[in-house]
């Protein structure tokens, strides 16, 4: 994986065809090294914050159609095949088609891994991926079977471990929504209050909202922002139902989002048109940033393409550093890798020539 | 060895089953190897007793094959049921990604 020297800013990129590893000392000057996974798509790869060395992608075996799997390394060194992926029990009727989405567990289990997949499922690993638990409360979940698919396929692509509390679990599901566990994952709830399905004929369902991806408020006290389908949401401290924050944004349509890790109530997204037409409105892609859990939200273009830009930003390609000032990267789903070093006031591209991008992890090499 | 000798000594061996490029890492580089089962369910079962973590690879949690992998035995295409398709010794059974050319991704 080439060097990566400690106390480097370390930007982790996913794409269709391969996974690529940027870092850099000053966040001007960026090295690359990669690609990983040659020729095949990487749903997520992270650098584990707990210790800023431990790799994790998610990625096909090699050779492609011999299904899903899950690779470890060290950071500088190209990451191996775990002994196992996640399985869905025998008799169940499903079957694993993809990792979406990998999430560290809390500081003080550090070798525990959770994973959420497509059929929407979550499983968690306590041996840092070599085996995997189902976890059956949100796996078999009654009334799965009427679960309906968003475009991008049945899958569980958001999953929030609560750094307070190893019990408490969150995992969003296109097309149906987002479900919470305070118990470790052996029982479940929707919590879907206030939050639109305006395709459905009742557009506020119990389940059935086409959320698009959840981040921890860096308040670290529980808050949450969340990109849906039909609008921005926030839900405070105290949990139950989001409030939605979309006023001030030029659409209620996105998939990227990130929080802010050193400044609470702030996040970054990036709008799109919405419907068929997921490219920035007005063919300017621009970042919106609040500071204050969406209430008001500032457009930032300085460094973005357009106009004339018509490209899209997925669920899992916006990310943050925690330095100060933070850094903030996205990659289009062009191929186009940018990064602000001013808190999303100004942008430079990293690189202008990717496969299309799928994830972005943004870390620091320890 | 001629041809009914040589017939007979693959039969006696059981089911050759070729294993394609990217399996072989289970097999210790084998390109073919030799198992006893009396159809593909089961024959792929004695193949992951022999090599542990090659059936996952060939048919997901169900059973089913793989979208993109073909198993094919004596050169004909196994549709549906995996233990449906009977075998007996002699037969060779190919296992190998499909061509999915032309998709967007």
């Amino acid at each position: 994986m080439g060097s990566v020297k400690k106390g480097s800013t370390v930007v982790l990129v996913g794409t269709k065809k391969g996974g690529f590893v940027f870092h850099s000392p000053d966040r001007r000057r960026w090295s690359v090294a990669g690609p990983y996974f040659e020729g095949m798509p990487v749903y997520h790869m992270i650098l584990d914050p707990r210790d800023g060395r431990t790799v994790y992608a998610a990625a096909p075996n090699p050779g492609e159609v011999w299904g899903p799997a899950l690779y470890r390394g060290r950071l500088g060194s190209t990451p191996a095949l775990t002994k196992g992926a996640p399985r869905f029990r025998e008799g169940s009727g499903l079957a694993l088609s993809q990792i979406w989405h990998l999430e560290p567990g809390p500081a003080d289990s550090p070798e525990t891994l959770y994973a959420g997949v497509e059929p929407a499922a979550l499983f968690r690993s306590d041996d840092r991926g070599d085996t995997w638990t189902d976890i059956e409360g949100l796996n078999y979940y009654p009334g799965r079977d009427k679960w309906t698919p968003g475009f991008g396929g049945l899958c569980a692509h958001s999953v929030l471990a609560d750094p307070r509390d190893p019990k408490h679990l969150l995992v969003g599901i296109s097309s149906v929504g987002t479900f919470e566990s305070r118990d470790g994952g052996d029982s479940w709830k929707t919590e879907n209050r206030n939050v639109r399905a305006g395709f459905l004929p009742n557009p506020y369902p119990e389940t059935g909202q086409c959320i698009h991806h959840l981040v921890w408020d860096s308040a670290g006290d529980g808050s949450i922002f969340h990109q849906n389908h039909c609008g921005t949401y926030h839900r405070g401290p105290e949990g139950g139902a989001w409030t939605e924050v979309t006023k001030g944004l030029p659409s209620d349509f996105g998939f990227g989002i990130a929080a802010d890790p050193l400044h609470k109530n702030t996040a970054y997204v990036t709008p799109l048109i919405g419907g068929g037409n997921r490219v920035p409105p007005k063919g300017q892609l621009a970042v919106w940033k609040t500071t204050n859990k969406g209430r008001t939200w500032k457009r930032a273009t300085k460094g973005l393409p357009g106009p004339g830009a018509y490209m899209g930003v997925l669920r899992e390609a916006m990310s943050a550093d925690a330095r100060d000032p933070v850094g903030v990267y996205l990659g289009t789903n062009t191929g186009q890798l940018y990064a602000s070093r001013d808190e999303g006031q100004s942008w430079k591209a990293i690189n202008m020539s990717l496969p299309p991008i799928l994830s972005v992890n943004a870390g620091l090499a320890l | 060895m001629d041809r009914p000798v040589l017939a007979r000594e693959i039969a006696r061996l059981g089911i050759t089953v070729h294993i394609p490029p990217a399996l072989r890492t289970f097999t210790s580089g084998q390109d073919e190897v030799y198992v006893e089962a009396g159809d593909v369910a089961a024959l792929l079962k004695a193949l992951d007793a022999a090599f542990p973590g090659i059936r996952g690879r060939v048919v997901d949690e169900t059973g089913r094959a793989r979208p993109y992998v073909n198993v094919f035995v004596n050169e004909e295409l196994v549709r549906g049921s995996l233990a449906a398709v009977r075998l007996a010794p002699g037969d060779a059974v190919h296992i190998l990604p499909s061509v999915a050319g032309g998709s967007i991704g």
